[in-house]
């Protein structure tokens, strides 16, 4: 079974067990800044990972296994905020106001921690999930509309709103730790 | 000059390759756009990706765990569908098919012995003798096997284990219909051992470890199954 993998290239067990020691906190990350919900965060690392020992042998050899599953985690992610949220990425007509401090956002950004994290909190859903893709894990605008089911436009703006919020709120958190 | 233009210059996504040159024009041109691009670059730059969050050990732990069974399920997905005859194979289906006959046996045999005997199984509830001498017999076949188990040849070794496992996995619930729940857990203690053994990218120094682990495993018990029967005899 070894010689087979080792043959066609495709990670072994072991090549697994060893990204997620080093790079899981990354894919864990990634995933709680798109759904803001850590069970959900968890499960999509889970999915992911699952779902990237099941076609192990499409695996690029040339490529980073854990770059590969990051990639997977974030699509796993972006896939359960759908089905828990349906209308998440349902284009908005208007800028929407930020309502300040609810509950959920209080919460979230208590799991999240400060700065970046906690302004994410104040983002729509379409906001926060098109900035994370794009400034964070540098998707390109075409990818980010087709893994959300948008066009490009829709996506620019939200990401147009999404940096106009945050460099609000960051310069708002900066100026609170001074 | 807009923020949103330069910010799609910024991100090099979303602007024309002429779009993008008069913006480069306007920044090399202009100071206050070129300013304008510094502060925003400065603020995109404050965004960047913090410290990852800390994950807790038991959900790393089982992110381990999903691709321990799912690479254990593929073993076995993989060994069921082949048919190509074989007689090593053959000799060990033979030796399986024998074992789950008398497994079968002895759970008949003393699912139906409340019927006969309620009052008897209600005060003694050691395991039969007969069941003790069944288990006894395979976990000294196991101790066997596993002295002569190829532990440099992944493929066999993997093969011989995953057929232990269902033996094991056979007598573990003969044990609990014979209300030997100690027996049980004994030998479903085993099976961890047995699918570690078992992975395909084990290194040959741990399977030789795992291996001493397990025969002297199953010593213990062999020995306490023996004082036990002999003190059953004697109190008898």
């Amino acid at each position: 079974m070894a010689a087979i993998l080792q043959s066609t290239g495709a990670p072994t067990q072991a090549d697994f067990h060893a990204a997620i020691s080093d790079r899981s906190d990354r894919w864990f990350s990634a995933c709680l800044k798109i759904t803001r919900n850590r069970d959900l965060a968890e499960d999509a690392v889970q999915d992911a990972l699952l779902s990237a020992w099941n076609k192990r042998h499409q695996f690029d050899s040339s490529a980073r296994l854990d770059t590969w599953i990051h990639r997977i985690a974030i699509n796993a992610a972006l896939q359960l905020l759908r089905k828990t949220r349906p209308n998440a990425f349902e284009p908005l007509d208007s800028e929407i106001a930020d309502h300040g401090d609810t509950p959920e956002s209080v919460q979230a950004e208590q799991e999240l921690g400060r700065d970046l994290s906690a302004a994410l909190t104040h983002l729509t859903e379409i906001e926060r999930v098109c900035f994370v893709l794009k400034h964070l894990e540098q998707w390109r605008l075409k990818e980010i509309g087709d893994e959300i089911g948008a066009n490009v436009g829709t996506v620019k703006q939200a990401i147009f709103r999404a940096v106009r919020k945050l460099r609000v709120r960051m310069a708002g958190l900066q100026g609170e730790t001074i | 000059m807009n923020d949103d233009t330069l910010l799609l210059y910024y991100y090099n996504d979303g602007l024309s390759t002429r779009e993008r040159r008069q913006v480069d024009a306007a920044i090399n041109t202009d100071p206050d756009i070129a300013a304008q691009y510094e502060a925003l670059c400065q603020q995109l730059n404050a965004m960047d990706d913090p410290e990852p969050h800390a994950v807790p050990s038991h959900m790393v732990q089982r992110w381990h765990d999903s691709i321990d069974r799912a690479a254990q399920q593929d073993l076995v997905s993989q060994r069921q569908p082949s048919r190509s005859f074989n007689l090593f194979s053959f000799a060990w289906g033979a030796a399986f098919a024998a074992t789950l006959a008398i497994g079968i046996s002895i759970g008949v045999y003393f699912s139906a012995a409340p019927l006969t005997a309620p009052t008897v199984i209600a005060e003694n509830l050691a395991p039969p003798a007969a069941f003790t001498r069944g288990v006894s017999m395979y976990l000294r076949d196991t101790h066997q096997e596993l002295a002569t188990l190829p532990v440099a040849t992944a493929a066999e070794r993997t093969t011989l284990v995953l057929q232990i496992i269902e033996q094991n996995r056979l007598f573990e619930r003969a044990a609990e219909q014979n209300n030997s729940q100690s027996l049980a857990r004994v030998l479903r203690a085993f099976e961890p051992i047995l699918l570690r053994l078992a992975a395909d990218d084990i290194a040959p120094e741990d399977a030789e470890a795992l291996r001493a682990q397990l025969a002297f495993e199953l010593n213990v018990m062999l020995t306490k199954i023996a004082r036990d029967s002999s003190n059953n005899s004697q109190s008898t």
